[in-house]
């Protein structure tokens, strides 16, 4: 160990880098120029001293292998990870019941949904030795993104993406997709609005579900997947339940903000008119805020889709599931084509509900 | 017949307001107030009576409670103390004591409202937002859109109906907002700075308009401005208020006249007089009568005044002229002397010396001789706003 050497080169770096910064100070006040040098002294030296003071022991302890922090492993003072295993496996034990339940309403309605897209058919038509595939879903989305955002190009764009994605050979895939996310954001939305109007209303259910909502949005993703999985099997149902989970907040928070940002005149305004609690509600507070509650939706829905693909880790299928099988097989092409599909499918579904709450007025 | 009566109403803003109300009492400032319990009083001990389809003015700067005492009304505000009543086709209702529904059926059919920002509800056409109290009314649609339509026209926007707020003008946006206001068939319009929002140009003609709707419409308005010349012009009586408090409360003329607090002084400083001012006030009264029955105006002009009073004959050197009314000034080819009522604006009489002739106006009340209105007396009432007339 040279430790002499090893000091001059820390105690050069501070200096060094510093001198650095230093000319270019010296390029912008060039008066200062002739001081140059003392002062690169008088600073490489504090700092050369105060980084060998601070770094000397971490090289060292590097050098030797010996972790600075050393603690016993387990078990830990406060072992949260066992509470939350023994209220799992309790509720699992207890109410397993509620949980098939509920696992049977969303593959219930999942595979309604799946059967509703896939019963519109695609044709195969084989040019040079080619199938090509034409979806009808194709074109309804053309004609429903053109009346949706009044724009024939955002008509084109449905068209073009859908029918690249069945090209790819991919068409089932997407299918399942769009089932899983318009299942989630569903009942996302039908939850997220009642709770955002609830939110709105009352402070107190306000100054409750916020912390709930920052959980849900900034707990990792995959976290979900865990208990979803032990509650509902695997399959499509834990991934609604995890996608449900992730794309609740916004339409909850959106809506919330929209309403309590409804201007105070306004209100007024359906006060001075005599409206109760819930003409005031229906007549004047949500209708001003359907904007607001509109991106909120939106919002869910786009949230759904990145969640849906997540949710094929533990079996949802669908696009995800090809990303996953690229991953796992190293195959660069199948990832990044499948990638492509939900970006394409990810466009249509923002096309499609971003118009929503601006296209009346 | 609707008409509002306040009786020592107070709000205060805050959690504990009785504190607040014993210190008032006590004779504390708004500051002192403020400072030892935290409470804002928003408005303090007013009390006034507003008559049938009168169009009553409470004027102040921001801060001083307008809007706040106004909401008492229609109790958007609640009053901290204090009674306000409502009598209206025949009925008494005990606005301040009113249970939840029997107040929303106020709101609902009495008592109406027009807001500052027009507060139109920007998903609504002009004719749903026009409808909206007879919705609410639980009118049916096709009666609701025929009254809707009615008023629509009334306020002269045909043709919009079918059109949202954010198309319209800010002019046309209130007109929208006056229609839903009157469209309930609420006698009672509260009237929240209608006009501030707009330009100058559109604000004159929107006073305009509503004076002449109000001849037609039976409406009791109370009406809130910041502007002391929209106040004079609109208001059959103003109130002015103060840090909360009425600090004054009149005619328009008494208000210009006789400013009761140095606050009131500078506000009517800059208010233009003439519109305002009436013959009467600023005319001489102190003649004199001579032998021959006769009352010299100025150097070239006199009058000869009967037993009873009444004006018998002008002279105009000397010589005999006749009496004419001031309003026919334009048709008048001879020479004569004018003659005008008491009510008459000075801005009138100031209107017809500059057109037809600059001798004394002569004054009559109830063709009584009682005064006459000369150069110098409308300097004077300008100059000094007429305190001195009003005085003597």
């Amino acid at each position: 160990m040279n430790l002499g050497d090893e000091m001059k080169r820390i105690v050069k770096m501070p200096g060094k880098s510093l001198k650095g910064f230093l000319n270019k100070s010296m390029e912008y006040g060039g008066a200062m120029s002739k001081f140059n040098s003392s002062i690169e002294k008088v600073f490489g030296l504090v700092l050369g001293t105060l980084g060998w003071v601070f770094l000397y022991p971490l090289t060292v302890s590097a050098r030797v292998g010996t972790p600075l922090i050393e603690l016993p492993a387990k078990p830990a003072p406060i072992p949260l990870d066992e509470w939350t295993v023994a209220v799992v496996d309790w509720l699992n034990l207890n109410i397993s019941p509620l949980f098939d339940f509920i696992q049977l309403v969303l593959n219930t309605i999942n595979e309604a949904i799946l059967a509703a897209i896939q019963w519109i058919p695609i044709f195969v038509v084989t040019v040079a030795g080619l199938d090509i595939r034409f979806p009808l879903w194709s074109l309804i989305l053309f004609f429903l993104l053109w009346y949706l955002s009044g724009q024939i190009t955002t008509g084109l764009l449905g068209f073009i993406t859908l029918w690249l994605a069945a090209n790819f050979g991919l068409y089932v895939e997407t299918t399942e997709t769009f089932s899983l996310t318009l299942t989630s954001a569903f009942i996302a939305i039908s939850l997220g609005i009642p709770s955002g109007i609830l939110a709105a209303i009352s402070d107190t259910v306000d100054n409750m579900i916020r912390p709930v909502l920052d959980l849900m949005q900034t707990m990792p993703v995959f976290v979900y997947l865990i208990p979803a999985v032990l509650f509902f099997g695997l399959g499509a149902a834990p991934g609604a339940v995890a996608t449900v989970i992730f794309a609740y907040p916004p339409s909850v928070r959106l809506t919330n903000l929209g309403i309590r940002e409804v201007p105070q005149e306004l209100v007024e305004a359906g006060e001075a008119f005599g409206c109760n609690y819930l003409q005031l509600l229906l007549k004047v507070q949500i209708p001003v805020a359907r904007p607001s509650i509109m991106a909120g939706v939106n919002q869910s829905i786009m949230l759904a889709l990145s969640m849906a693909v997540v949710a094929a880790l533990i079996g949802a299928g669908g696009l995800g599931g090809e990303v996953v099988r690229g991953i796992q097989r190293m195959r660069v092409g199948q990832g990044f084509v499948a990638g492509l599909s939900v970006v394409f499918t990810a466009m249509i579904l923002d096309r499609a509900t971003s118009n929503i709450g601006a296209r009346e007025e | 017949m609707p008409s509002i009566e306040l009786e020592g109403v107070y709000k205060i803003f805050g959690d504990e307001p009785e504190e607040a109300l014993e210190l008032i009492d006590k004779g504390a400032s708004k500051t002192e107030v403020r400072e030892e319990t935290g409470h804002v009083i928003g408005v303090q001990d007013i009390t006034f009576k507003i008559k049938n389809n009168e169009l009553f003015v409470i004027m102040g700067l921001s801060g001083s409670g307008k809007s706040t005492l106004l909401r008492c009304v229609n109790r958007l505000v609640e009053p901290t103390k204090g009674r306000i009543t409502l009598h209206s086709d025949g009925k008494d209702y005990d606005i301040t004591s009113a249970e939840k529904e029997e107040l929303r059926e106020i709101r609902e059919t009495q008592v109406s409202m027009v807001f500052q920002n027009f507060a139109l509800f920007p998903h609504r056409t002009v004719l749903d937002n026009v409808g909206f109290g007879l919705e609410i009314q639980g009118i049916s649609k096709e009666e609701r859109e025929r009254k809707s339509q009615e008023l629509i026209e009334v306020v002269g926007l045909e043709g919009f109906g079918d059109s949202y707020p954010s198309q319209l003008s800010g002019g046309m946006q209130q007109r929208v907002g006056l229609a839903r206001g009157l469209a309930t068939g609420a006698e009672v319009l509260l009237m929240d700075e209608p006009f501030s929002a707009l330009d100058p140009l559109i604000k004159v003609e929107m006073q305009d308009e509503l004076l002449d709707l109000m001849e037609n419409m039976q409406r009791t308005i109370l009406f809130v401005t910041h502007d002391l010349d929209e106040a004079l012009k609109v208001g059959d009586r103003i109130t002015i208020m103060d840090g909360g408090k009425m600090v004054q409360k009149g005619v328009p003329e008494e208000i210009i006249v006789n400013p009761k607090t140095e606050y009131v002084a500078d506000f009517v400083e800059n208010a233009d007089p003439s519109d305002v001012l009436r013959a009467e006030t600023v005319a001489e009264k102190d003649f004199r009568v001579d032998e021959e029955n006769r009352v010299k105006l100025d150097q070239l002009t006199e009058v000869e005044v009967n037993d009873e009073g009444e004006v018998v004959k002008g002279y105009i050197s000397g010589a005999p002229v006749s009496l004419r009314p001031i309003d026919e000034y334009e048709r008048i080819e001879e020479d004569a002397l004018l003659f005008s009522s008491p009510e008459t604006p000075i801005s009138e009489i100031m209107k017809a010396r500059l057109a037809y002739t600059s001798h004394p106006v002569v004054v009559l009340k109830n063709n009584e001789f009682i005064g006459f209105v000369g150069e110098k007396n409308i300097l004077q009432g300008l100059l000094e706003k007429g305190r001195q007339g009003s005085s003597s």
